[in-house]
């Protein structure tokens, strides 16, 4: 029973948050309410007892691609005013595709044939159940070609993001520390003998 | 008690509310990519509801991996936005019309 | 499933392929950012000695006899797979051997262009052995991430970077729309892998697998860029540098060939009679389309953009047969068109210099007194992309409509005909133009040797397969059964 009355109240948040983030005017306001939507995602994850993918999407959503978004959205200094100005003509498209992909959806889902019968619920994982373990057991066994696979995937995100982004301007002021730490005293250091003033 | 119809069916709101988002959004390409974000949501919910319905981890580790997937490509839409907003000053969807035929 | 505990030479081989693209990449990678400075040309030419010995390699130590499933069921090795690899290399390497001056004129001759154009192809590979969902998306991911990061390569072009955020939008909610397909019908059917899933899918299909086959086949058709789902496809023709236009417009389509193949032809051939009216739909739509639209358009790349689309709808034609011999037809239709389209983009590629980009069809008003060579090779492309007899893309053509008339869709045919004819107008134009217009004020060609060695051969290969089309003929029949 409190798994159900939790189940809806974060069903909500996750439904209210995700309109927000396309209602929202505000690109900063759209970022935080998607934040929102990962989290309570997550809660549903962990009340489906899949809690390591739950602490997963927080850390790597919440944690890294979302502060990506705003730093990108502060970065770029985006004029709001002009941002603010309404929704287009195409709105109404958008609403009657979005009703009937729910409508289509649901309706595949509620029908007797979908293909696993849907209104089970969940059999309990016994005690010593670790999903973490079970997962780790797989992922470097069953799953290792697809898990180098993501590495590649990973690397041609990081070769992407410095090739397309990375400038170097004329006339910028960097150290050479290899330059410092390889000076000489004589560089920069110079005796001067002189003769001792004489006193008038 | 939870069942998995319940969840399809939150997924679906899900996917329906990305799939608006992109059409009713002419203003801010950045919101483009926070839909994409909430389709891949979608997505990875239906996966973890029927892998815990079937009792299957399988789509336990696919989530794991779309995960991974879409950091990778959330770096690099952010970078291509960075790089239009250079040779732009804008990132509004409505201003993407230099190409026609 | 039993888990394969040690791994010896016999498990690891078929893969070659991409255990050895892999580590090159990281020492090419490595080898950039330690002399790339220094030696501007190193990359370049190093990656193509590594295309060469890694085709070399896959020859002879990939090679497979029957079909074997490898890593746990991820990965598929099969003749069809290792064929398709071997032209993988052959077409990448074309194509980086075609960019190299358009690159190093437009001061994007760096070696992170080419490490993406290797991370392409290893997306490719992973595609055409995927076993499993899984690794089907994330190969499919690996070649998007890979391309969209070429597109807006040219950081100075604002149009480039245009096209490549269309691009990115539109292709990642593709990758979405497959992505869902695939959850529903992973709960539905309960596995990932793609054997399991056909031997699931016998007798009466349930709504839940129809559910995610519509969403399957929307990804499909948006990846090869069939009607409706082509909006991106011109865009990125037109606005990206021409080398990557040359880029997608080739060696990624036989990857989308894999990509339906493994997925619609292999793991949901029990819904065959389903999947094929979809496509059935959007062959027609793309072929009218496609062709109509190429018509008006004054630019080149993006006739040929139209072109590309006309030609996915004679593709998916080979798909909507639904039978081994149709998937054959779409195969030889793919590997004929890449091969066109890699020196058409080539030609075009020779025929821009610095700040001339050579993409208008007005730039190649009396080319042939210009550059003889240049105008004879894209007539012949021209003539076999119209599908004129003895050019190769005739005999490809014909294979889809005798596949047509084997599984009996007379509407299908006439259609293909009656679009053939009028697409051919417009390939014809670029001949008319070549030869009989008065030559403009117009910079010089490109006097790459080496690229026109290469040009020289594609148009011959054009040339040869159309005179003599019976073994790729037979070994595309032998491949698919």
């Amino acid at each position: 029973m409190l798994v159900q009355i939790l189940f809806y109240l974060f069903g909500a948040f996750l439904v209210a948050s995700a309109l927000g983030v396309i209602v929202a005017r505000n690109p900063v306001h759209s970022a935080l309410a998607l934040v929102l939507c990962f989290v309570t995602s997550a809660a549903i994850w962990l009340l489906l007892e899949a809690e390591f993918l739950a602490v997963v999407l927080v850390l790597v959503y919440v944690g890294a691609v979302m502060v990506l978004f705003l730093f990108v959205v502060m970065m770029l200094d985006i004029d709001l005013a002009e941002l603010r100005s309404g929704f287009t003509r195409y709105a109404w498209l958008g609403w009657i595709t979005a009703g009937v992909v729910i409508v289509e959806i649901v309706g595949v889902v509620t029908a007797r044939n979908l293909g696993v019968d849907v209104t089970r619920g969940t059999v309990p994982l016994p005690e010593d159940y670790s999903n973490t373990a079970e997962l780790g057991n797989v992922l470097y066994t069953r799953f290792a070609y697809p898990f180098e696979l993501a590495a590649m995937l990973l690397l041609v995100a990081i070769i992407a993001a410095i090739a397309l982004t990375m400038r170097r301007r004329p006339g910028l002021k960097v150290q050479d520390v290899a330059k410092q730490v390889a000076v000489r005293r004589e560089e920069r250091v110079r005796i001067v003998k002189m003769d001792p003033e004489k006193r008038p | 008690m939870i069942t998995l119809a319940h969840l399809l069916t939150l997924s679906a709101i899900l996917f329906a509310i990305s799939i608006a988002g992109i059409f009713l959004n002419r203003k801010n390409v950045i919101l483009l990519l926070m839909c994409v974000e909430l389709l891949l949501l979608a997505a990875n919910f239906n996966f973890v509801a029927f892998s815990r319905f079937l009792g299957n981890l399988d789509g336990q580790v696919f989530v794991f991996f779309v995960l991974t997937v879409a950091a990778a490509e959330s770096a690099i839409g952010l970078a291509i936005l960075v790089v239009l907003f250079r040779s732009r000053r804008s990132i509004n969807v409505e201003d993407l019309n230099t190409m026609k035929g | 499933m039993a888990s394969e505990t040690t791994l010896t030479w016999a498990t690891v081989a078929p893969a070659i392929a991409e255990i050895y693209l892999a580590i090159a990449v990281c020492v090419l990678l490595l080898v950039d950012v330690f002399y790339g400075e220094k030696r501007r040309g190193l990359t370049p030419t190093l990656t193509l000695a590594a295309l060469a010995l890694g085709a070399l390699l896959t020859a002879q130590f990939g090679a497979v006899t029957e079909r074997v499933t490898l890593f746990n069921g991820m990965f598929v090795a099969d003749e069809l797979g290792h064929f398709l690899k071997l032209a993988g290399f052959v077409f990448v390497g074309f194509a980086l051997l075609y960019s190299r001056t358009y690159l190093e004129q437009r001061e994007i001759l760096k070696g992170e262009y080419y490490v993406l154009a290797l991370t392409a192809l290893l997306g490719i590979f992973v595609m055409v052995s995927a076993a499993s969902l899984l690794t089907m998306y994330i190969g499919v991911e690996l070649l998007a991430l890979s391309v969209y990061a070429m597109v807006a390569f040219d950081r100075d072009s604002g149009i480039a970077a245009e096209s490549a955020m269309k691009y990115f939008v539109l292709g990642s909610i593709a990758s979405g729309a497959l992505l869902y397909g695939m959850s529903i019908v992973y709960g539905v059917t309960g596995t990932l892998s793609l054997d399991e899933l056909a031997g699931q899918l016998r007798g009466e299909l349930s709504a839940g697998v129809i559910l995610g086959l519509v969403f399957i086949v929307v990804a499909v058709a948006f990846k090869l860029g069939a009607v409706p789902f082509h909006m991106w496809l011109p865009d990125v023709y037109h606005g990206a540098p021409t080398s990557v236009t040359l880029f997608i417009g080739t060696a990624p389509k036989i990857a989308y060939f894999a990509l339906a193949l493994r997925l619609l032809a292999e793991g949901l051939q029990g819904a065959v009679a389903e999947w094929s009216q979809m496509l059935a739909a959007l062959a027609v739509l793309t072929l009218v389309v496609g062709n109509v639209v190429a018509i008006v358009q004054s630019n080149l790349k993006r006739m040929l953009a139209y072109s590309t689309i006309s030609n996915v709808g004679f593709i998916v034609l080979g798909f909507v047969a639904g039978t081994p011999e149709g998937y054959s037809a779409a195969l030889y239709y793919t590997l004929v068109y890449v091969l066109m389209s890699l020196g058409t983009f080539g030609v075009i590629l020779l025929a821009s210099r610095k700040g001339f980009e050579a993409d208008e069809l007005d730039h190649y008003k009396g080319l042939h007194a210009r550059d003889p060579m240049l105008a004879f090779v894209m007539m012949v492309l021209m003539f076999s992309t119209a599908g004129i007899p003895p050019f190769v893309g005739f005999w490809a053509k014909l294979r889809i409509i005798q596949e047509l008339w084997a599984t009996s869709h007379p509407w299908l045919i006439l259609i293909a005909i009656v679009m053939s004819v009028v697409g051919a107008f417009y390939y014809l134009r670029v001949v008319k133009l070549m030869y009989f217009d008065p030559p403009g004020e117009l910079p010089a060609t490109e006097r790459n040797t080496g690229a026109r060695v290469a040009l020289g051969l594609n148009a011959a290969a054009v040339v040869l397969l159309g005179l003599l089309p019976g073994p790729l003929l037979d070994l595309c029949a032998r491949l698919l059964h």
